[in-house]
């Protein structure tokens, strides 16, 4: 770390911030789905529960959303890779000219408004539908078709984009080598080509999957009358929020955070094996934490950590913590009503004998008592707590100029 | 058209007929039925009247302008002022929310970049992806546990006694501006950080050494050639913005309205497809505009993004 780049204090400060910003909000999300109390909050905490993970599994509306998502997420994946794959090619190939204007064209989806796309997709497909004569209950009316059709739109150009990345790095002379030593063309995509682009496949269809489940501003367009599991969770968080939400993003960020760990394992030990010399690190060297290195083996682990953790939770149980809850509740109000009781008593000993024949105990008459008869005489002060929603203006007291 | 055709035979001769063809007709069928002919349909649709099913194609359905004016004019004939107030907001905040995106992630690019080395570098990295795996409501949803009535923010605050009542957030709009904030990031660090990436250290260097202050170092050396991928961000930051639909839905106060959710009205609660089409084409047509007045004025072209 070298002055000149403004390597510091300030640096470390500024990071930090920055990651607290990032991480900040999710950590407190994660949080709240292990309080019982009803609305996702940290203050005040009531009780460790994992409750909230049962509602989330006992959702049909998210759960079927789930099936849906999966479907279309897998239909985009075997669209938007290959569509990709020929825009990235045809771009690699085109003189410059051409190659600018085809640029601009494949990048435009990602660029318009997801709204747009979604609206663009259903008013042209029913237009097809229309002139094909089918009914509304026909494949262009269907919410998955559509949906799938206006995700490729953009999502391919996702696609596109890793697939340009790794085709910038492509040696041409490979190929042209190839095809002098006798290979048909054919056999140069086949056998050169496509092997090179193999982890950009992996990528591009990790990528497709993840935009094509997370969509919501298309999807929720074309999807229609149909329910996808964001379309779904959107609609459950607009219409009222519970911590059940919180517990979704548990497992999420579980799910994301294992991914991370087995990855960064993986190209640790690819580093490690590219190196020529593995035996040297001890780590490697020894058969135990070889193993544990390997990127399968911290699978292994991480997801019997998972299961672990999810079997304890399971047979956690909150009940007699929040009977305990309720019951506090319950005291306090208790206590709130005795408070207010003891009040309108002593206003009732305040006014006089003559109240003391009037009916039930707090009587909330949206007179105030106005009429009752010993209300027309003369008081010394107005009632403080006053039940009544005129503040008491109309007590007859209240017009007389204030001393 | 030959340098199209010769640059087929050219790919033919490399990759095979059967490559060929495939990318052929992937790219067609791509740019024509899924880019091009929708925009198309949804501009002729924006053009027409909401008709029955049964007067389609009938005499009744002629093209017309009455959807856009009623964008530009409400029904006395004055302008419009709360729709065009709408779009008008919209555009505002997502300059706001792409501004707060520059500042905070010019900084955390050029770390990374140049000061962050080794595990520290490939860390913040990983840092910086993990959170977009979550999904984009879920990320929406942990802001309004931040900043409810009841939420995070107000719970600590008053019990610390900061202030007495609670502060409503979501209200003043401080939840939706730090959650599309929060959303678009990563879209702004990477192609400012591929940019930053390609400075040769020794001219930052160089320039200490002349003597220059730390904030000229940086407004001379580093941000010309930051600009690219600058630009790049803020196009797609601005872009996903003023289209965001969720975040507004999610966070947005009671009395501002994003001009996605008025398009999404018209298409689900009025059922009136066409001005809602009418309203998509606007959105698009000032987006595109704006961005395309800015890249103007910056002099970068529309090649840079997405690098």
């Amino acid at each position: 770390m070298s002055k000149a780049t403004g390597a510091g204090a300030g640096t470390t400060l500024y990071s930090l911030f920055f990651f607290a910003f990032l991480f900040g909000p999710l950590i407190i999300m994660v949080v709240t789905a292990f309080n019982s109390s009803s609305f996702p909050r940290i203050t005040p905490w009531e009780c460790f529960t994992t409750d909230w993970f049962s509602v989330l599994v006992n959702n049909a509306r998210l759960m079927g959303g789930l099936g849906t998502s999966v479907i279309i997420g897998a239909g985009v994946v075997v669209c938007a890779v290959p569509i990709g794959l020929a825009g990235a090619m045809a771009l690699s190939e085109l003189p410059p000219r051409l190659r600018a204007a085809l640029y601009t064209v494949l990048i435009t989806p990602i660029l318009i408004p997801g709204v747009v796309l979604g609206i663009s997709t259903i008013v042209f497909w029913g237009i097809v539908g229309r002139a094909f004569g089918e009914e509304y209950a026909s494949t262009f009316y269907n919410g998955i078709f559509l949906t799938l059709i206006g995700q490729i739109t953009f999502i391919s150009a996702y696609a596109m984009l890793v697939f340009s990345a790794r085709l910038q790095r492509f040696d041409p002379t490979l190929t042209e080598a190839a095809l002098d030593l006798g290979a048909t063309p054919g056999q140069c995509f086949r056998k050169i080509l496509l092997p090179f682009l193999k982890p950009a496949i992996g990528s591009a269809a990790f990528l497709t999957l993840l935009a094509s489940f997370e969509n919501y501003n298309t999807t929720v367009f074309t999807i229609l009358s149909d329910s996808t599991f964001t379309t779904a969770l959107a609609s459950k968080v607009r219409l009222g929020t519970d911590p059940s939400l919180s517990a979704l993003a548990v497992i999420i960020i579980g799910l994301t955070l294992i991914g991370a760990m087995v990855h960064e394992a993986r190209t640790r030990r690819q580093a490690l094996l590219r190196s020529g010399k593995p035996q040297l690190s001890p780590l490697y060297a020894n058969p135990v934490t070889r193993v544990m290195t390997h990127p399968a083996g911290i699978a292994i682990m991480l997801i019997a950590l998972a299961g672990l953790l999810v079997y304890l939770g399971s047979r956690h149980d909150a009940s007699a913590c929040k009977a305990g809850i309720l019951q506090q509740k319950r005291a306090v109000q208790e206590q709130l009503l005795e408070e207010q009781r003891a009040r309108i008593r002593k206003l009732r000993e305040k006014a006089g004998p003559a109240t003391t024949d009037a009916p039930a105990t707090n009587n909330p008459s949206p007179f105030g008592g106005a009429f009752k008869p010993g209300m027309l005489a003369p008081k010394e002060e107005t009632a403080p707590a006053n039940p009544s929603p005129f503040g008491g203006a109309f007590k007859p007291n209240a017009l007389k100029p204030k001393e | 058209m030959s340098a199209l055709s010769k640059a087929m035979h050219g790919f033919v001769g490399r990759h095979g007929m059967g490559a060929a063809v495939f990318i052929g007709v992937a790219v067609f069928f791509w740019v024509i039925f899924l880019i091009v002919l929708p925009q198309m349909a949804m501009l002729d649709y924006s053009f027409r009247n909401n008709l029955p099913v049964a007067d389609v194609g009938g005499p009744k359905d002629v093209y017309t302008l009455t959807n856009y004016a009623y964008f530009f004019f409400s029904a006395n004939g004055s302008i419009n002022t709360l729709d065009i107030g709408v779009l008008g907001n919209t555009m505002l905040a997502a300059i706001f929310v792409t501004l707060i995106d520059i500042a905070l992630c010019y900084p955390i690019a050029f770390i990374l970049a140049h000061s962050a080395t080794g595990v520290a570098a490939r860390l913040m990295v990983i840092g910086l992806i993990v959170p977009f795996w979550v999904n984009e409501i879920l990320r929406a949803f942990a802001f309004r546990v931040l900043f409810g009535a009841t939420g995070v923010i107000n719970g600590i605050g008053q019990s610390m006694g900061l202030w007495d009542a609670p502060i409503d957030f979501i209200r003043a709009d401080v939840a939706l501006y730090s959650g599309l904030t929060y959303a678009y990031i990563l879209l702004m660090i990477f192609p400012i950080y591929n940019a930053v990436e390609a400075l040769d250290r020794n001219q930052i260097e160089a320039a200490r050494d002349m003597g220059a202050s730390w904030w000229r170092v940086h407004w001379r050396v580093v941000l010309p050639i930051a600009k690219p991928g600058i630009a790049s961000g803020a196009t797609m930051v601005f872009m996903l913005t003023a289209g965001a639909l969720a975040a507004p839905q999610i966070l947005g106060g009671p009395s501002s309205l994003w001009f996605t959710q008025l398009i999404y009205q018209w298409f689900n609660q009025s059922a009136n497809w066409q001005r809602g089409s009418a309203y998509a084409v606007l959105l698009l047509v000032v987006c595109i505009c704006f961005v395309m007045l800015l890249m103007r004025v910056f002099k970068v072209n529309i090649g840079a993004i997405g690098r």
